[in-house]
């Protein structure tokens, strides 16, 4: 029986995760990126790893081509058409600058003030029509656009997402006058008011739409020539799947492809491993992304900032980054404090022990400098190993600034780092009333099994699971992802005035839509589930909570539900205050049955193995450490700290206070001895 | 000093502050404090008054005028028999306080055992707080009892307990009882978020420790700031500037400041400027030290906040001027004049290092105001937007286009959200072409929106910056000024002073068009890249005859039609205007 192939396309690396048929093992491995045509290094991945199309059952693939576009500027020629006197709504967005200090720094919309035009056409609030579409105009300016070099378009109306019939219309009038167009209206992408949100959205999907719709037609044609004809499902940023045929159509949706499928591996990992709450941390050479899980469901967010004044809205995986990695610089301000980071010594000139120009000590020479990182690391990919001495040099001259020796200053600046990367997981779980005790820490990317160990201790979370394969859970994470769609409509309109009827009727209509979407998909499902969850504020709130609800629920039930999750999170409820229904949410997933085992069960072990060798390591004062092969460890092995774990893509650190065991499906987990 | 510890002290109390600015913008009712961030929280010495911490996601505005208050505060309290637990403080008196009456201030102690470890206070903007005009800006204002109820520095909690009774005082006394109530019940609840924090920071560190990272933390930021003050070149920059009227005498009115370098030390003083208004444009003294900090702060982004900031800047604020006033003073305008100050700091100090400072931004905040019954809920409204506009030209950079103001972070409000929830419909919102200032590098443009009343209401306007334009520096031009005109009984009209109008009645159809400026120009214009100029143009951010006189390029109009007019720069032609005498 042929097995499953998760590929994750990195900005780097292209890494590949293939979950065994039985006969033939897992394979894992990496292969560098091909940023000119990432088909390109998938295909090496496949041929790297020895397969033939005969043996995938199907291919899961993350990929970064959204992101790169719209960070590069990449995308299609996008024309804008808007009601007269809002051409401008895209670029002036809410009234805002790019940093709170400062007053630098320039926005350029994905659609220029020339390509953006006006058609008469108005809706109030509740969708009625004040002013008819313009339809002559419409047909003058598409057959002026149409001998132009414009690749797609986007119509966003105000109040569209009350009644689109002048957005649909817009767009049957354009298509009539070239079929070519790529044309997206505001209403299909984001049935929510907040028109320069639904306007970016729709823009976002507009422009990345040409292109990712030929990457998808492109890649489908390449492995069709290799020999492949399965299934081929796209990673998208809310932690499902979508159908490589649908891909175009789902552009806007993958812009976060990567982190939301290692947010996803991460989920399921830790899941099996019996821990239903997690906090991911994904710590690689310039950033910290964290992540949080409730009850196995990663937490979403509704809106992402994707530049200054570029704003998505739509559901993504909540992964929060900030600039602590490995590359992070470590200095000292002008008050003679020390500071580590946002600044990056980045892939070049790196840290100074990777020898290829750094000269300021950065994390990852402060963790060479305490013994923590073999100086005959391969990461560099240089034969003279790490720059030992380098790093040495470079942390003893801050440390001469701060009155401190090396080892205390190398100390320092993990203190330093932790203090920041804890801080932020502290934002996301203690401070939203959540019990860290109750959660597990999974520690992936390059960095992130050498920090946790720290990070679980100062926050007090209650183990730290480092998976078998760390460096491309992204790549698994694929190969575990549910097929999702989700669905939004605005009500805006107190829950006391609403009829359960109406409510029924919404969510009906949104559970077909995504059961349509899922047919038209074709894709291997199953089993088909909705959940349903509602948007509510007091009235006159601006932030709302959402809230899990079921279809059939009364307004007075939905009412209950807003007050009890809003005492949990704020320690009261505004009883006497109307409750408004802002937005209802459906989420139709087709679940698959082939999901492979995370990591192959291993046999127990019969006693700790021998360390691979020793090494002196500074937990506070130097101890001789006991260095272990990752390969080494298997199912049900335990040992006390200090230890080192290493492996081709990390090194996992145990603190002298802490024990380790392997668990049956070879996760290491690290937790506090007592 | 343990260096370790002091550097992860000051990340543990910067978060636990950022923590209290989060709490209360997501649980706060009014869209002006969840929306638009309108609040700050603050850590503070228990002794000397001065900041330990302030929240990262509060308004720039707030950030001297904590520390002032609480130092203020420091005194009455100790005359009233000083802190004890469970006791909360409330004021909104901006004579001790600042800013204006809608900035309502609560500060609680926090003892460790028996002993004042820390002050931590928590502001927030109230919708509305009584007065003549809903929301509180009243344009007409001649003292500050017309402005909105008075809260004197008053115990809203002794020991625990809430003085119910205040709070019903404060109710009956506002239009938007039900929003006050909520708000107010927020900002109470983020003092537990402060404790909780800091309790654990010192089960962590112990007092002793604790006591002396925060002395430390200090004696830091002032040699921070010092080191930032001794980068100027020594010397004393003096700059004027004009607002059109106080709101009730149409006289301009000076505002003048001297910045004098020496060293690593900074005197700034305000002699020279009008004496306080018969009008509502006037501001407290703290207000006035805390736009001079916003002012430096986005000229030195990393300088911290807290109190040692403060030490090495000396001011001169001469009594009973519009920048130090005094009961009964109206003080409701008090951004307009803000935002003016702003701009002297700037002004002042591009004499000195123009490689580092904004040209003029559109320094109004001109705020309105429409209010009345909605036809669906039968209840009572007030909007509030506030100017967006363009910010000045850099060294760097042209200027950005819709900005906010440099003591905010406010946003607009979403007009499809404003259009639900209130009684009125946008009738146009875009970018004001030709307003930025021509430069080397272009003020960004301003922006122009009209609104139009779908029942009847009424709408207040306070703003300033019509007859004195935004200035450019380095040789930049100044923007277009701002131009309010209201559509009422079938004709178009400009009110008596311009951009000031009280409590006007529009009708259903009626309307407010709303025009900002835009941001001033750095450097010579005629030596900006005729390229950009032709970007600009067939972008509609510079009209032809701007082109023409101001950058001094020669361009002809190669297409139109349907479809934007496009334009061609003759370069040969540009550089022979270019280099001709300027007549």
């Amino acid at each position: 029986m042929p097995g499953l192939v998760g590929i994750d396309v990195g900005g780097t690396f292209t890494d590949l995760f293939y979950a065994g048929d039985g006969v033939r093992p897992p394979v894992v491995l990496k292969v560098p990126s091909t940023p000119h045509d990432p088909s390109d290094g998938l295909l090496a991945s496949l041929r790297e790893a020895g397969l033939d199309p005969g043996d995938i059952a199907m291919l899961l693939h993350g990929t970064t081509i959204a992101t790169n576009a719209l960070i590069e500027r990449r995308g299609a020629r996008t024309a804008l058409v808007t009601t007269a006197g809002f051409r401008d709504v895209l670029e002036l967005g809410r009234r805002d600058r790019p940093h709170m200090y400062g007053l630098t720094g320039v926005h350029v919309p994905l659609v220029p003030r020339d390509l953006r035009y006006e058609v008469r056409e108005r809706m109030d609030y509740t969708g009625a029509v004040l002013v008819e579409l313009d339809e002559a105009a419409l047909h003058d300016l598409a057959t002026a656009l149409r001998d132009g070099d414009v690749e797609s378009v986007v119509v966003s109306f105000l109040h569209a997402y009350a009644n689109p019939a002048h957005e649909m219309r817009a767009k049957a009038i354009l298509a009539a006058a070239n079929p070519a167009w790529e044309i997206v209206a505001s209403s299909e992408v984001l049935r929510e008011y907040y028109e320069f949100e639904r306007t970016s959205t729709a823009v976002v999907q507009g422009y990345l739409q040409p292109l990712v719709s030929r990457y998808a037609r492109s890649l489908g044609r390449r492995l069709g020539e290799w020999g492949f004809a399965r299934d081929v499902l796209i990673m998208q940023s809310n932690g499902g799947v979508a159908p490589l045929s649908r891909l175009g159509a789902r552009a806007a949706h993958i812009v976060r492809s990567g982190p939301a499928a290692g947010v996803t591996a991460a989920a399921r990992i830790a899941a099996e491993a019996g821990f239903s709450h997690v906090i991911t941390a994904d710590m690689g050479g310039t950033s910290f992304d964290v992540a949080v899980v409730i009850a196995g469901q990663p937490k979403v967010a509704d809106l992402t900032n994707l530049d200054f004044r570029m704003p998505l809205r739509l559901p993504m995986i909540d992964v929060h980054t900030i600039g602590a990695g490995g590359g992070s610089i470590a200095g000292v301000d002008r008050g003679g404090i020390l500071q580590v980071g946002p600044r990056s010594a980045g892939a070049v000139p790196g840290p100074v022990a990777y020898r290829r120009g750094g000269s300021d000590p950065t994390v990852t020479d402060a963790n060479l400098v305490l013994g923590r990182i073999n100086p005959r690391s391969p990461m560099t990919g240089s034969d003279a190993g790490l720059d030992l001495e380098g790093a040495q040099h470079a942390v003893a001259e801050l440390g001469a600034r701060l009155g401190l020796g090396p080892e205390a200053t190398a100390e320092a600046i993990l203190a330093v780092v932790n203090q920041r990367m804890a801080g932020r997981i502290r934002l996301l779980s203690v401070e939203r009333g959540l019990d860290p005790q109750a959660f597990v820490l999974v520690a992936f990317g390059g960095a992130g099994p050498m920090h946790g160990a720290a990070l679980i201790r100062e926050v007090g979370v209650r183990a730290m699971l480092v998976p078998r394969f760390p460096g491309v859970l992204c790549a698994m994470g694929c190969a575990m992802a549910d097929i999702r769609f989700d669905f939004s409509q605005t009500v805006e309109k107190p829950l006391a005035e609403l009829a359960a009827e109406t409510l029924a009727a919404i969510l009906a209509a949104q559970r077909r839509e995504g059961e349509a979407e899922l047919r038209r998909s074709e894709a291997p499902a199953a089993r088909i589930a909705a959940t349903h969850s509602a948007d509510m504020a007091y009235a006159g709130q601006i932030h709302a909570l959402r809230v899990p609800v079921e279809a059939g629920w009364t307004p007075a039930r939905m009412t209950a539900a807003f007050n009890e999750t809003y005492c949990a999170e704020f320690g009261n409820t505004l009883e006497g205050i109307p409750v408004v229904l802002v937005n209802l949410r459906t989420t139709v997933t087709g679940q698959r049955d082939a999901a492979p085992p995370a990591a192959p069960a291993a046999t127990a072990a019969s006693g700790p193995p021998a360390p691979a060798a020793h090494r002196r390591v500074h937990f506070g004062t130097w101890h001789r450490t006991p260095i272990y092969r990752r390969s080494d460890l298997a199912a049900g092995v335990a040992l006390h700290g200090p230890a080192i774990i290493e492996q081709a893509d990390t090194t996992t650190v145990i603190e002298p206070d802490m024990v380790l065991r392997v668990d049956r499906h070879d996760n290491l987990i690290v937790e506090l001895g007592r | 000093m343990n260096p370790v510890t002091l550097a992860v002290v000051r990340g543990s109390l910067e978060q636990i502050a950022d923590e209290m600015d989060l709490h209360l913008i997501h649980a706060a009712l009014s869209p002006i404090i969840s929306e638009t961030n309108d609040c700050a929280h603050g850590i503070f010495h228990p002794t000397t008054g001065e900041t330990i911490a302030q929240g990262r996601y509060g308004l720039p505005v707030f950030l001297a005028y904590m520390q002032f208050t609480v130092q203020n505060l420091l005194k009455i309290v100790a005359e009233q028999g000083g802190f004890r637990p469970g006791d909360v403080w409330i004021l909104n008196e901006p004579y001790i306080g600042g800013s204006h009456l809608q900035d309502v201030q609560i500060v609680a102690p926090h003892f460790v055992g028996d002993r004042l470890f820390a002050i931590m206070a928590s502001t927030g903007h109230w919708m509305d707080i009584g007065g003549n005009v809903p929301g509180g800006w009243a344009p007409r204002a001649r003292e500050i009892h017309q402005e909105g109820i008075i809260i004197p520095l008053v115990k809203l909690y002794e020991g625990g307990r809430l003085n119910a009774a205040l709070v019903r005082m404060f109710t009956a006394n506002v239009r938007l009882p039900e929003q006050i109530a909520g708000d107010l019940a927020a900002m109470s609840n983020v003092f537990t978020v402060g404790r909780r924090g800091l309790d654990a920071l010192v089960a962590r560190y112990g007092v002793a420790t604790l006591n002396d990272c925060l002395d430390e933390m200090i004696v830091r930021s002032e040699r921070q700031m010092r080191s930032h003050i001794s980068e100027i070149p020594d010397g004393s920059y003096r700059f004027t500037d004009w607002l059109d009227n106080d709101g009730i005498v149409d006289e301009k009115v000076p505002i003048s400041v001297t910045v004098t370098v020496a060293g690593e030390e900074m005197a700034i003083d305000f002699t020279g400027t009008a004496a306080a208004t018969r009008g509502p444009l006037n501001m407290s003294r703290n207000t006035t030290l805390s736009a001079c900090y916003v002012a430096l702060k986005h000229i030195f982004p990393d300088v911290p906040v807290n109190g040692g900031t403060f030490r090495p800047v000396r001011f001169t604020v001469p009594d009973r001027t519009l920048l130090s006033a005094e009961y009964p003073t109206a003080v409701g305008g008090y951004l307009e004049v803000l935002g003016q100050v702003i701009n002297l700091l700037f002004g002042a100090l591009a004499q000195a290092i123009p490689d580092r400072v904004p040209a003029a931004f559109f320094g109004t905040t001109g705020v309105t105001t429409m209010s009345g019954v909605h036809p669906r809920t039968g209840k009572y409204f007030v909007a509030v937007f506030p100017y967006p506009g363009g910010y000045g030209a850099t060294r760097a950079t042209d200027g950005l286009v819709h900005a906010t103001s440099p003591q905010s972070m406010a946003n607009f409000m979403s007009i499809e959200m404003s259009e639900h929830r209130f009684a009125l419909r946008f009738a146009h919102f875009r970018l004001r072409e030709d307003s930025g200032g021509a430069g080397l590098h272009r003020g960004g443009c301003g922006t122009e929106y009209a609104i139009e009343a779908t029942a009847e209401c009424i709408v207040s306007v306070l703003g300033d910056r019509v007859d004195h334009a935004p200035f450019g520096i380095a040789g930049g031009g100044p923007a277009r000024p701002s131009r309010v005109v209201f559509h009422t009984g079938g004709r178009d009209w400009v009110p008596e002073l311009r951009s000031k109008q009280e409590k006007q009645v529009l009708r259903a159809g009626e309307s407010i068009g709303l025009a900002s400026p835009g941001g001033g120009g750095f450097g010579d214009p005629r030596l900006r890249p005729p390229g950009d100029v032709e970007r600009d143009l067939n972008l509609g951010y510079v009209g032809p005859d701007t082109a023409a006189t101001e950058y001094g390029v020669v361009v002809e109009q190669v297409s139109a039609g349907r479809l934007h007019p496009r334009y061609r720069v003759d370069e040969a032609a540009t550089r022979a205007r270019r280099a001709a005498p300027r007549g």
